[in-house]
């Protein structure tokens, strides 16, 4: 069966694969996202704060996925728990980092100014600070997801959703006729959904991104 | 220069010369033979405790908690087949040996390759290799190496292969970046002062570059710990074999084990490599 043939007579199958990949991936990123931005404010005033949330979140991003998956099989089981708990626990680093930096990074002239014209905390945070640092969070949740894609991957093997079945199912049959089609529909899938992905975040860059700090 | 080693000549206060010294004529002198001259007090120490300690000791607690662990729990045959001391050693000892050996491979391709393709007649290449590294970025590792297991066949070199090639595109791309940031200014000076290409490469823009080589070795590094679990799958060892035979046998200890081995290996070839990285930094190039 060449691999158009195969692509033409697994397309269910393939379409849910790829839908609960992106579905896997994309919330686990919205958790993420939050968690981070959340950490980041809390961190970026204190200097040990934020090097605290950092070295944390870099050591989790050290540990390879396959054994933190490993890891939390004996406490939470097979299946979904440990792929969301393991995606979004990796899809913090770079959102926790890029928003520290991003808010570290906003010219303390602009928020005196928010404070002069008599913002709260909150406001000034809110409508100040969060969107000056928006592109490099966005960078992050962009860097984040990329990742994610082939962690999910991995997670398949812990009998997680997405297309990392299909790869292991061809690792599973190695020799068959249907070995190579298999992991290549799973591999190109996770490449093309990742691209997509990108392409999303880009256009989500132009629509949220404030005027006047477009490049 | 700090003021304290102000040279003789130098515009000091008269009457304020360090103990041993002589003001003439606004010059400083030194009776050597009765005060010899201090000893400059060295740079700071790179490598503080805080850097030295706690990781490893971390690292030990854990593992002591595992084999407490282990030892208390009940092992059925599967198990303890699988836990056999010559076992566990043998794929710790297979994990080190393939993320050691795809390490030097990833070096040894990426970092020549950075500096050919920062080279003025193969610069239209560098955008090419940039493109190439984000749509491997977007690859997953475990679909690399299925593709490449149904290709070469199952074995520790194919598990190698795939390493290499999914290390080598963040460190090639980290390198091209890192040679591209060197102030232009410094690299026209040296060819202004008559240095040969060959020269300017060795002498400015190679020095300047390590802290960034040495970024791109840990990189490597971390990366290939990670992919080696992954060689289980292609039939090349390590401790993936632990992980996926106590997920497939649902023997939690020898699951938690090979976690727990995998983890502790990969914080300490990090930790290693972040001393390695301070300590071989160029003084000159260190963060204020």
């Amino acid at each position: 069966m060449s691999f158009w043939e195969y692509l033409g007579n697994r397309h269910q199958q393939l379409l849910t694969d790829a839908f609960q990949h992106v579905s896997a991936v994309f919330q686990c990123m919205v958790i993420a996202t939050v968690l981070g931005v959340l950490i980041g404010v809390a961190g970026y005033r204190s200097g040990w704060g934020g090097s605290l949330a950092v070295t944390s979140t870099a050591t989790i991003l050290t540990i390879p996925s396959l054994a933190a998956i490993g890891l939390l099989i004996p406490l939470v089981g097979l299946g979904v728990p440990p792929t969301v708990i393991a995606l979004t626990l990796y899809g913090l680093l770079p959102v926790v980092r890029n928003s520290i930096v991003g808010l570290r990074g906003v010219d303390p002239s602009l928020v005196d100014a928010a404070t002069g014209i008599g913002m709260s905390r909150i406001a000034r945070l809110c409508r100040v600070e969060l969107p000056l640092a928006w592109p490099p969070i966005l960078t992050g949740i962009r860097v984040s997801t990329q990742m994610l894609m082939g962690i999910a991957a991995i997670a398949a093997y812990a009998s997680g959703p997405g297309l990392g079945n299909e790869i292991f199912r061809g690792i599973a049959s190695l020799g068959s006729a249907n070995a190579i089609n298999q992991v290549l529909a799973g591999t190109l899938g996770i490449v093309v959904l990742a691209l997509l992905f990108d392409a999303a975040y880009v256009l989500l860059g132009r629509l949220t991104i404030p005027r006047g700090i477009r490049v | 220069m700090s003021p304290s080693h102000q040279a003789p000549g130098g515009r000091g206060v008269p009457g304020t010369r360090p103990p041993g010294e002589h003001d003439v004529g606004g010059q400083a002198f030194r009776d050597e033979e009765e005060y010899p001259s201090p000893v400059p007090a060295g740079p700071p120490r790179r490598i503080t405790w805080r850097k030295l300690v706690p990781v490893p000791l971390a690292l030990a607690a854990i593992l002591a908690l595992t084999y407490l662990w282990i030892t208390g729990v009940h092992l059925d045959s599967i198990a303890r087949n699988s836990l056999d001391d010559g076992n566990v050693r043998l794929r710790v000892w297979q994990h080190i040996r393939l993320t050691a050996v795809s390490t030097f491979w990833v070096l040894v391709i990426a970092i020549p390759l950075g500096i050919a393709l920062t080279r003025r007649r193969l610069r239209r290449g560098a955008p090419v290799v940039t493109a190439v590294a984000n749509v491997g970025q977007a690859t997953p590792a475990i679909g690399l190496l299925a593709l490449l297991v149904i290709w070469l066949g199952i074995g520790p070199s194919t598990a190698i292969i795939g390493m290499v090639i999914y290390a080598v595109l963040p460190v090639l791309s980290n390198t091209v970046a890192g040679l591209r940031s060197i102030d232009p200014t410094l690299v026209e000076a040296a060819r202004g002062i008559g240095m040969s290409g060959v020269g300017v490469l060795a002498k400015v823009e190679l020095p300047l570059a390590v802290p960034l080589i040495l970024a791109g070795v840990r990189t490597a590094l971390v990366l290939n710990v990670g992919t080696a679990t992954l060689a289980t799958f292609g039939g090349g060892g390590g401790l993936g074999d632990l992980i996926t035979s106590g997920i497939q046998t649902q023997r939690m200890p020898v699951l938690v084990l090979g976690s727990v081995l995998t983890v502790v290996l990969a914080l300490l070839v990090d930790w290693m490599a972040s001393l390695v990285e301070v300590s071989l930094t160029p003084r000159g190039l260190e963060a204020p």
